[in-house]
């Protein structure tokens, strides 16, 4: 009797170190992902609604959910992805990005984005914006992303024109 | 013999029934079509394009009004979150782009797909954002559905999002997202599609520029 109360015990502590070493060897989600390059875009005045872009990089063998989006700047923010259905283009809430094991979710235009809805003001270039994601295991990163104008980006060929 | 003859008889039946099964379980479970059908009206052929007239907060404003001009038209509505802004930015640089004499032959304009928000006062301030002399364009639903058609231009408005309230009238609009290139006559001469780079918009305004 006694002899398989020890057992038990043994097995139980055995058990719980075993998770909180596995726990330990994965660390949290959030501290695998890498976020570069992100940013916030510039609103024409009295815009409803603005998207953020970034790339997320996964430095763990399993692939990691982003479930969630928080701002400081947005009433409501959510997580979106565009689908270009024969030219019609169809914006809808998804539940979650899926950031490949050691790979890459890339949050750009036209794609995968997270929409600061009702933004708190009009947000213009030179702000920043603090995002806080969150990730399937509950774990959070928060990021500052700086507001940048849709008409300075990619335009970095004005020099062509100076000869007219 | 007889009973032979009954068994493969029976066995047929069997099988003919199994396989009315077979096809009628496949039937129902084949995946359901909630979807709305896919817009049929966005084609590959030209759309017939045309005058029409609209309001901007100048009031009634015609394309016919712009002739001698290129015109660079676009469809889409001022809540639309990444998509139009995407669109007109590039369409804005482009434009910015161009030399004086360029600019005074190329209009842009950016028609609502969302005349129930969008006023005229409303598209004037949006356009005004792209600082590329942009004409917004608002009207009446059938206004709006009629040029829509000539361009075939199609829109709806998306399922409703579980946080949207009277209030903040939080929805969005499906829309195809083509900028149409009218020459100085008023003839459309092609659609270009979404996400053409400044580079290649002004591309296609040099193309359609020159005589």
């Amino acid at each position: 009797m006694k002899r398989t109360l020890h057992n038990a015990i043994f097995t139980l502590t055995l058990g719980a170190m075993s998770t909180l070493s596995a726990t330990h060897a994965l660390a949290n989600q959030a501290d695998a992902i890498q976020v570069s390059d992100p940013y916030v875009r510039e609103m024409p005045a009295g815009a409803f609604a603005t998207a953020s872009f970034m790339t997320l990089s996964n430095q763990s063998n399993q692939a990691i959910k982003l479930v969630k989006a928080n701002s400081d700047v947005a009433k409501i923010t959510e997580l979106h992805t565009h689908t270009n259905d024969n030219g019609m283009m169809r914006m809808r809430q998804v539940p979650f990005f899926e950031v490949p094991a050691n790979g890459q979710a890339e949050l750009k235009p036209g794609g995968n984005h997270i929409m600061l809805i009702s933004p708190t003001k009009t947000l213009k270039a030179g702000e920043t914006a603090t995002i806080t994601l969150t990730f399937e295991d509950g774990s959070h990163k928060q990021i500052q992303a700086p507001v940048k104008s849709v008409m300075k980006m990619g335009g970095m060929d004005h020099s062509n024109h100076q000869h007219h | 013999m007889n009973t032979s003859q009954k068994t493969v008889k029976l066995g047929a039946i069997a099988i003919g029934i199994l396989l009315l099964l077979f096809l009628l379980f496949s039937f129902l479970t084949e995946p359901s079509t909630n979807s709305p059908p896919p817009p049929k009206a966005i084609s590959n052929e030209k759309p017939a394009g045309g005058n029409f007239t609209l309001t901007s907060v100048n009031g009634k404003q015609s394309l016919t009004d712009f002739k001698g001009k290129l015109v660079l038209l676009y469809f889409g509505y001022t809540y639309c979150p990444d998509i139009c802004p995407t669109d007109l930015g590039n369409l804005a640089m482009a434009y910015r782009r161009l030399n004086e004499q360029e600019k005074s032959q190329v209009q842009i304009l950016f028609v609502t797909v969302d005349p129930a928000r969008d006023t005229a006062t409303r598209m004037a301030e949006y356009t005004r954002y792209f600082d590329a002399n942009m004409v917004g364009l608002t009207g009446s639903e059938q206004e709006i559905a009629s040029v829509a058609k000539q361009y075939g231009v199609v829109y709806m408005k998306a399922p409703t999002p579980s946080n949207a309230t009277t209030e903040n009238k939080n929805y969005t609009v499906d829309h195809s997202a083509f900028t149409y290139i009218i020459d100085k006559t008023g003839v459309l001469q092609t659609q270009i599609p979404h996400a053409m780079s400044p580079a290649q918009i002004q591309q296609q305004i040099k193309t359609y520029l020159t005589p």
